[in-house]
């Protein structure tokens, strides 16, 4: 924390600094605790807390593998044969982040650094040391089970896997896509697989993509827009024609264009990477308009003078105070994100087919006799709603706790 | 004023030009290129066809040549001004003026592409012109409303209800009013789909009481394949507009003016519909610019799930059969309106407020 907070003071004006507390907290420290003071962005954040423990942990929740087995008189663990790379890699880097947390006196950025350090090795790691079997036969068990030779099993609380299509329990007289029922919590959907494991397995989905296309587009925005607001005039005048070009483009157009063009080449990566870049011009626009701003005052003025080179003057002086509006463009950014990918998926334009993702769900809740299957509109919907909404009313706290009107009635 | 619109109309030019070579380069730079389309299809064409296809590219791209001239060459062709035949020769019969742009031809359709667009244009266009008076109409008064009343039940309520509104996804609103209020099993009040009733032709225009009872007549029946498209295209934009008008009435409110009219003695209703609200209403213009683009991408989920032959149908149709003609022209189309939607958003601005001076 420290790094950031120092020089933010003095970008606020005479009267915001009085009305700090006496202890005088550092301004970013004091916009969050604005922030999670109003309750709906606590509900938004448990929700994110909820989603995103859910996500590291969906193996473990909803698996066809059992967690433990005695097969023919053995124990063994189907469930850890098949885990893959990036789960352990999840679960370890989250379980770093837990870990560092509570330390006050590590700084932010050392843990940053630390938490992206551990991730990059970690999944480095995992992918030399952890080869799971190339085929997953989700009938194995359930075959072994009929057979007898599955003595006991312990399964995960929802015995299904997210693309386990059920094949072994198709009945003519009971069709896919079956109504929620003891069984399937959720109802199947047409391909037979359960709802409830695809709609946990699918929260990966929407924080991956949340996460990184909101990353890639800041990123572009951040660095597109400090050179405009920096040095304004001409560069200023062309940058702003590629705002107004990515800007004025309605986005799904411009979404559509990108995923078209790479027809035969789909993947999550792609996808996250077209959203970044068709997202960005938001970012750009208030950077520059911020760096405009701020390129005038006497600190930003000493840095150039004393010879600091053109990176440091701009990230590391100008970008810091500039950070409190960049997490209001974050959170709605994310939300935006996860928005677009379900929708992207739902035009069946998304993710490639097999993956589990909230859209695809929604998209065979008409089915194409005009039938409705009330089962696969609700459950989705209301993830993707509920995701969306979390993430937006946090971007609304902090919008407001930016807001000095606001803040000086209370 | 005049001073700046020239400036913003000279503006405008680099960015239509920036939106065709974006355009142009996406779908030239990737994989397959611009002739894609006859790549796909290439297995299973008799050579007759494929040497047609072949021919039409070369003649539309060049695509023998450098990229920057094959750019070129589709501007000329794409622009309502240019050279009327490319392929003449240059010394002898040039002839430059105003022409019929040409779009391409759709492999999908095996149509001309502006053809197509023409279709599908008024569709679109109908959903937007009925959606941004409603979503202006209900931002305007909610706006009113919050502002007079600020931190009131109402204000907060509302901030969060649209926010709400906001955060619904369009496609999951589409499939649960056509699921429950179109379909077989639960409520079948409204059709599931499509412009029109499959009689529509024989529908008198009006609607009228005849003796069989009511008829529907061409222009309701009309109207009621309309409803739920335009509720999905609607709720959404509450949030913001109605946010901003919130703030600018409040603004208004505490200004200078606005006290001076109330001390002249005027009755805060005067001074609140007179003074205040036509000034707050003018940041709701440039917004114009900012929901129209919206709507047009809306459009693509709402024209999907309803079943009506707009742009965004025609889009999704030519991105699953990989028609690249189709697809480029049609994102060039629509950027172009959008563009021009912002030129004359921010011109209205200037009309609407003297004040407004560029810098």
């Amino acid at each position: 924390m420290s790094e950031m907070a120092v020089t933010p003071i003095e970008k606020s004006s005479p009267e915001a600094r009085d009305e700090l507390p006496a202890t005088s907290r550092p301004w970013l420290e004091q916009i969050w605790l604005d922030t999670i003071g109003r309750a709906t962005a606590k509900l938004g954040l448990v929700w994110i807390a909820i989603i995103t423990a859910v996500a590291v942990f969906a193996p473990f929740i909803a698996n066809s593998f059992p967690i433990l087995a005695k097969i023919d008189g053995r124990w063994s663990s189907p469930l850890l044969h098949y885990i893959t790379p990036a789960d352990v890699t999840l679960i370890a880097v989250s379980a770093i982040a837990l870990a560092l947390w509570p330390f006050k006196r590590v700084g932010f950025r050392v843990k940053c650094l630390s938490i992206a350090g551990s991730a990059v090795i970690i999944s480095i790691v995992t992918l030399i040391v952890i080869h799971p079997p190339k085929a997953e036969v989700f009938d194995r068990y359930r075959t072994l089970a009929k057979e007898g030779r599955l003595e006991k099993a312990i399964y995960a609380p929802i015995p299904y896997s997210a693309n386990d299509r059920l094949r072994d329990q198709f009945k003519v007289d009971n069709p896919h896509p079956r109504a929620p029922s003891r069984e399937h919590l959720a109802g199947t959907n047409p391909n037979g697989a359960d709802v409830l494991s695809h709609l946990i397995h699918a929260c990966r989905i929407a924080m991956a993509v949340g996460f990184i296309s909101t990353s890639i587009s800041m990123l572009i925005g951040v660095i597109i827009g400090g050179l405009m607001g920096y040095y304004a005039s001409w560069v200023d005048l062309l940058g702003m024609r590629l705002v107004e070009i990515f800007g004025s483009m309605p986005t799904m157009f411009l979404l559509i264009m990108f995923v078209a063009a790479f027809p035969d080449y789909r993947s999550i990566y792609l996808i996250m990477a077209i959203i970044g870049v068709v997202s960005w011009t938001g970012d750009a626009r208030f950077v520059r308009a911020e760096f405009l701003k701020l390129r005038h005052q006497d600190f930003v003025q000493a840095a150039i003078a004393s010879g600091l080179p053109l990176r440091s003057v701009l990230f590391r002086h100008i970008l810091p105070n500039a950070l409190a509006p960049l997490l209001v463009s974050a959170s709605f950014g994310i939300a935006g994100a996860i928005l677009l990918e379900s929708t992207l998926s739902f035009l069946g334009l998304g993710i490639p087919l097999g993956e589990a993702s909230w859209g695809q769900l929604l998209t065979d809740a008409v089915g194409s006799g005009g039938s409705f299957k009330w089962w696969l509109a609700i459950y989705p919907g209301l993830a993707i709603f509920l995701t969306v909404l979390a993430y937006n009313l946090i971007g609304e706290a902090i919008r407001d706790a930016l807001d000095p009107k606001l803040r000086k009635r209370d | 004023m005049i001073h700046y619109i020239i400036r913003r109309l000279l503006l405008t030019i680099p960015t239509m030009i920036g939106i065709t070579v974006l355009v142009f380069l996406v779908m030239a730079l990737s994989p397959g290129g611009l002739a894609a389309g006859l790549r796909n299809e290439s297995g299973n064409m008799r050579p007759e066809a494929r040497k047609k296809i072949e021919d039409y590219y070369k003649k539309r791209y060049g695509l023998d040549r450098p990229l920057h001239e094959q750019y070129l060459r589709w501007m000329n062709q794409v622009l309502p001004i240019g050279f009327k035949e490319p392929d003449a020769g240059f010394p002898k019969n040039i002839s430059f003026g105003l022409k019929t742009p040409d779009l391409g031809e759709s492999l999908l359709l095996k149509r001309p592409v502006i053809d197509v667009i023409v279709e599908a244009l008024p569709v679109t266009v109908t959903l937007n012109l009925i959606t941004v008076p409603i979503i202006y109409a209900v931002s305007i008064t909610t706006g009113i409303y919050a502002a007079r009343r600020r931190g009131a039940l109402f204000d907060n309520a509302w901030g969060t209800t649209s926010l709400a509104l906001w955060s619904i996804p369009s496609m999951w609103a589409g499939v649960m009013l056509l699921g429950f209020l179109a379909s077989r099993e639960y409520v079948q009040f409204f059709p599931p789909g499509g412009q029109h009733d499959t009689l529509a032709m024989q529908m008198p225009f009006l609607p009228r009481l005849a003796e069989d009872g009511f008829q529907r007549g061409w222009l309701l029946d009309a109207a009621w394949h309309l409803v739920l498209p335009v509720i999905c295209l609607t709720y959404a934009g509450f949030a913001f507009l109605s946010k901003l008008m919130r703030a600018s009435m409040l603004e208004n409110l505490s200004s200078d003016f606005a006290r001076t009219a109330r001390a002249k003695g005027l009755s805060e209703h005067v001074v609140l519909f007179r003074h205040v609200l036509s000034n707050s209403l003018l940041p709701l213009i440039t917004m114009a610019a900012n929901i129209i683009p919206g709507l047009f991408g809306g459009s693509i989920i709402v024209e999907s799930i309803f079943g009506l032959n707009g742009m965004g149908k025609l889009m999704l149709a030519a991105t699953y059969s990989k028609d690249r003609e189709l697809i480029m022209s049609e994102t060039l189309v629509v950027g172009i309106i959008a563009v021009v939607c912002l030129l004359i958003a921010d011109l209205l601005y200037v009309v609407a407020d003297p004040r407004v001076s560029y810098e």
